[in-house]
């Protein structure tokens, strides 16, 4: 069954159930259900057709799950572009999809970005959706009584792999707008309801523990699990998160868009494993080679939109060879040990330090420059760009930040910047990366 | 105390337009523990999430008299 299946039953079943919480606006099952068919039939009107693409950007509410549910409704194929995107890379986007033909199990095609700095268009089957979903469900117990708080951008794998599992089990699902409003959430606890979870990415663990531990503390007896990811928690987070949350479960889990959902650790065990990323789950396999994480099982991608030499180099014999280095240990639980190309992990994003440069190479002042990443205290790691600038120029941080912003979604924009003489490259004349770790 | 608050801030923060009347939609959450982080610091004062708000942190003047009451 489809997600979309769930919701018509629990239209039919429960249809004054509250399904999404926005703000002051709230959704039941029965409402979500009409405006659900009313959007197809908008959207089948102005052209949309099945196994088609249909390019939107990802707003942060109730209408984001309304277009994504119609979208799979009429057999179409969803693919949400972050909500900041320029009109140049929506546009871009559009062209490469609309060229493409999909397969018809194909229902969403998620951009991710990839080592080159060129976006890719990962494809993603029904039975992907549904076997991360029964994943959650089954592992982390989602349950009808359960509100699960999303607060990452809703094109973000790791907050649209959430939407399926808690609508699929007729629980609530609770949308804010990131964190920047930490009173917002904190609010969400006071709703009627007695069973929360949430995803939040280390740098936000971090935050909360930082400057809101003892308000934690007090909704603890409301948090069924908290689940992380997308970039590694130190064992001490791990720790202090646990001895906030005595009684919750916690979870740190290995996934990607490529991949899904692969393994999950529970970490509040005594022992907060760094860099521990726990056992396969049930839909996924995983084992080295070379000493790189592979992937097989019904979470995997189907392949790349328009580029089957980049989908032959990651998906041979229905497995994904990741560029993760891993190791398992002698009970089965796998570690990761870094990654082998250049990205750069900022808070749960990935970035191609490739794309910053070329972006931050048209801006008139910059003759040269190099993007690194360095230590955060929030985010673990932040991105810094350091640059060599044409004669007579001065160093505007401003003016390269505001120029980078029109090419680049937000999180990929340098924190820190710097003017130096030259940038280190190595015998061949490539950026000497290594160098500056 | 306004321009060196904002110089701070600037500094940390390059792409946010402090002279904003809208600084609060200007900002993820990364931008407001920034800010909340430079503040504390600097002027040794205690700020929590709770002081986080979409009103102290509306634009540059808000931070200022956030600032100014705590030090009092």
């Amino acid at each position: 069954m489809t997600l979309e299946d769930y919701l018509r039953e629990h239209a039919q079943n429960i249809p004054d159930k509250c399904a999404i919480v926005c703000g002051p606006d709230q959704v039941t099952y029965g409402q979500l259900w009409k405006d659900i068919v009313d959007c197809a039939e908008c959207l089948r009107n102005s052209g949309v057709e099945s196994h088609r693409p249909y390019v939107f950007r990802a707003s942060q509410d109730a209408r984001f799950i309304v277009t994504y549910c119609a979208i799979h409704l009429l057999h179409a194929v969803a693919v949400p572009l972050e909500h900041s995107v320029s009109d140049e890379v929506l546009n871009k986007v559009k062209d490469e999809v609309e060229a493409c033909q999909f397969a018809d199990d194909i229902c969403d095609t998620l951009y991710t970005t990839g080592s080159s700095g060129q976006a890719k268009g990962v494809m993603l089957s029904q039975t992907c959706l549904a076997a991360c979903a029964d994943n959650f469900i089954k592992e982390m117990n989602f349950h009808p009584a359960l509100v699960f708080i999303v607060s990452g951008p809703l094109n973000h794998i790791a907050s649209l792999f959430k939407i399926h599992p808690i609508l699929t089990v007729g629980g609530t699902l609770c949308v804010l707008d990131g964190l920047r409003d930490m009173n917002a959430f904190f609010q969400v606890f006071t709703l009627p309801y007695k069973h929360f979870a949430t995803f939040l990415v280390p740098s936000s663990i971090r935050m909360l523990l930082q400057f809101s531990a003892e308000q934690l503390h007090a909704v603890a007896h409301l948090i069924d699990f908290i689940e992380t990811g997308a970039a590694p928690i130190s064992s001490a987070d791990m720790q202090h998160l646990s001895s906030v949350l005595p009684d919750s479960r916690l979870y740190n889990t290995y996934g990607g868009t490529e991949i899904g959902c692969a393994c999950t650790y529970q970490f509040n065990d005594g022992k907060y494993l760094e860099a521990c990323i726990g056992r396969p789950m049930l839909n996924a396999s995983v084992h080295l080679d070379d000493g790189k994480i592979v992937v097989s099982g019904k979470t995997i991608m189907s392949g790349y939109v328009a580029d089957p030499e980049r989908t032959a180099s990651i998906l041979r014999d229905g497995a994904i060879y990741t560029s993760d280095l891993g190791e398992i240990d002698s009970e089965g639980r796998l570690h990761l040990l870094g990654r082998e190309d250049d990205l750069i992990n900022v808070g749960g994003f990935k970035v191609s330090p490739t794309e910053i440069e070329e972006a931050a190479l048209s801006h008139p002042d910059v003759k040269d420059c190099i993007c690194i990443p360095v230590p955060h205290v929030i985010t673990g790691q932040a991105l810094k760009l350091l640059v060599v600038l044409k004669d007579n120029c001065t160093l505007d941080k401003r003016s390269i930040a505001l120029h980078l912003k029109q090419s680049l979604e937000t999180f990929k924009i340098p924190a820190l910047y710097e003017s130096v003489g030259s940038i280190r490259r190595t015998f061949n004349g490539k950026l000497d990366r290594k160098s500056y770790r | 105390m306004k321009e060196e608050i904002k110089a701070l801030l600037s500094e940390a923060l390059p792409m946010v337009d402090f002279d904003s009347e809208f600084l609060f939609s200007e900002l993820d959450s990364l931008g407001v523990v920034t800010i909340m982080i430079i503040l504390s610091q600097k002027y040794s004062i205690q700020l929590t999430m709770q002081d986080a708000t979409p009103k102290n942190l509306i634009s540059l003047d808000a931070l200022v008299r956030l600032v100014e009451s705590k030090m009092q």
